[in-house]
């Protein structure tokens, strides 16, 4: 890989951060941080400047992934994707986050994934579909160029 | 003829001036309690009383005659009731109104009163007839019922209030148990994932991986169930759509070619995890058998409804059923008849020139349940 993604990975269920981090070392990433809650994962962010953090909504001790991401949203030039059971809770516009992977993930899910956004980050808007284990914000379409893209795509 | 105010000197039936008035006996006889006033004297006072009136507020007519009827008010008296009265007074036009009045021993009693102006010729108001009845009895049944509503109306609210909190209570229950299901899934896919990556021995390592597969597959029935907002009903078009395609890109064969037809069906919710299984079962064994060394192909998946049944082809242009090299006795072959047992299907292996289609039918069990209008 040229350009190995710079991941910050924030979740408090030990097994799922442990396979996540093995998932991305194996495709070639960088894990850069883990963190289990808010308060951890919003001064990891800034410290090591990731390009893409994966957030779980629930953290350790009732604290918010969330409110982690609402903070992480001022770092220029990361981009954040929730990981959560719940993905009903979330609001439409996924509260500034670019994407969600609804759990049960597999790690088949996260094989087609991570070249998806690799090139969403590095070189917008992707060649490759989008997996159908991602779902992407309205915003962030349109921010790497997919809704325009999308839309000549369903001319007749 | 007599004068026309020789009713005043009647206060005795053996007035003399009296007896030739019946109306004024009957008036100052009858049980209803009743009064005239004069209104072009000052402060309208009470210038003829009967024994009934004497007898219901328990005053003296010495005590009443000559008085404003305003003594017959007390502290929990309706001032709004009042103002209603001085009103059909000033407006000289009569009035029926339910009044809370006091006798002189202080005890209170509902006053049904009735007063209505007397004209003479000219249209001038000589008196106000009022006639009073204690309808302390009936005002309280009223109240009664009227309270005894509002404690119904009280308790329905009451009722509603606990039925809506039970109700958010068992929602976010269900919400809890989905959130732990799905952590709980992920973890055991995390255990065989993390597992699968140590073992050395590619066969081993293999069936580790089938095995998480099958775990992801379940993982999948249950996101959809719940993401879909209705845990009755689950689409084996939408399953396969995403089981399909995970396992195509997953398996990393870019030299084989995935397609898709699918056509939504509705299946009863128990169907769900066998269908899932099935579809994931028939899947990896085309990816694994029909296109051996790196041999390119196409799969087809197909899904849709036939009646009552459903329908689902599994499709490959790979090397045929005589070229594969299954085990009947294999737990993947063993996994399948199993599942096809579970959901009454009918499961034939039939040569498609080139490759193997697998026909797999089931009854659809979802149109048992009874249709909501």
């Amino acid at each position: 890989m040229s350009d190995p993604l710079r991941i910050l990975i924030v979740e408090d269920e030990a097994l799922i951060l442990m396979q996540l981090e093995m998932l991305f070392e194996d495709a070639g990433h960088e894990v850069v941080g883990t963190a289990v809650s808010e308060e951890e994962a919003v001064a990891l962010a800034i410290e090591t400047r990731p390009d893409i953090a994966f957030v779980d909504v629930r953290l350790k001790d009732g604290t918010s992934g969330m409110k982690a991401a609402r903070a992480m949203r001022d770092i220029a030039g990361l981009t954040v994707v929730f990981l959560t059971a719940n993905v009903r809770m979330l609001p439409d516009d996924l509260d500034g986050a670019a994407a969600v992977i609804p759990k049960p993930f597999s790690e088949k899910v996260f094989g087609a994934a991570l070249p998806f956004l690799e090139e969403c980050v590095r070189r917008p808007p992707p060649s490759m579909d989008r997996p159908p284990g991602v779902r992407l914000a309205p915003w962030y379409l349109e921010r790497i160029g997919l809704r325009a893209a999308q839309a000549a795509a369903e001319l007749p | 003829m007599e004068p026309a105010e020789a009713w005043r000197m009647t206060d005795s039936l053996h007035a003399e001036h009296g007896k030739g008035d019946p109306f004024a006996a009957a008036i100052r006889a009858t049980r209803m309690a009743m009064i005239i006033t004069d209104p072009r004297l000052p402060d309208n006072p009470i210038v003829f009383v009967n024994d009934a009136f004497c007898k219901l507020s328990g005053y003296d007519r010495s005590e009443i005659m000559g008085t404003n009827c305003r003594f017959l008010q007390g502290p929990d008296t309706d001032r709004e009731d009042v103002r209603r009265i001085r009103e059909a007074v000033a407006e000289r036009r009569d009035i029926a109104v339910d009044l809370l009045n006091y006798r002189k021993d202080g005890t209170s009693f509902w006053n049904g009163l009735y007063m209505s102006p007397v004209v003479n010729e000219d249209g001038e108001v000589l008196y106000f007839f009022a006639s009073q009845l204690d309808i302390t009895h009936r005002v309280d049944n009223e109240l009664q019922i009227r309270n005894e509503k509002a404690a119904v109306e009280r308790q329905v609210v009451e009722r509603t209030r606990e039925l809506t909190e039970a109700l958010a209570a068992k929602t976010m229950l269900v919400h809890e148990v989905d959130h732990r299901v799905k952590n709980n899934l992920q973890m055991i896919s995390s255990l065989l994932g993390m597992q699968a990556r140590t073992i050395a021995d590619p066969d081993a390592r293999e069936k580790m991986r089938m095995m998480l597969d099958r775990v992801e597959a379940l993982g999948t029935v249950h996101r959809q169930l719940y993401d879909s907002g209705n845990v009755t009903r689950f689409d084996v078009a939408d399953c396969a759509r995403e089981l399909v395609t995970d396992l195509v890109h997953g398996s990393g064969r870019n030299e084989i070619r995935l397609r898709l037809e699918l056509e939504s069906v509705v299946i009863a919710v128990d169907k769900a995890a066998p269908v899932a299984l099935m579809l994931n079962e028939l899947v990896t064994n085309a990816l694994k058998h029909a296109f051996p060394d790196g041999r390119a192909g196409k799969l087809v998946v197909s899904v849709e409804p036939d009646g009552a049944d459903v329908r689902l082809d599994v499709r490959d242009d790979g090397v045929g059923i005589s070229g594969r090299s299954i085990d009947p006795k294999s737990f993947g072959q063993r996994l399948v008849k199993t599942l096809g047992r579970q959901l009454g299907a009918t499961i034939e292996w039939l040569p498609a020139d080139p490759g193997t289609r697998v026909a797999v039918r089931f009854p659809n069990g979802a149109g048992k349940e009874p249709v909501k209008p």
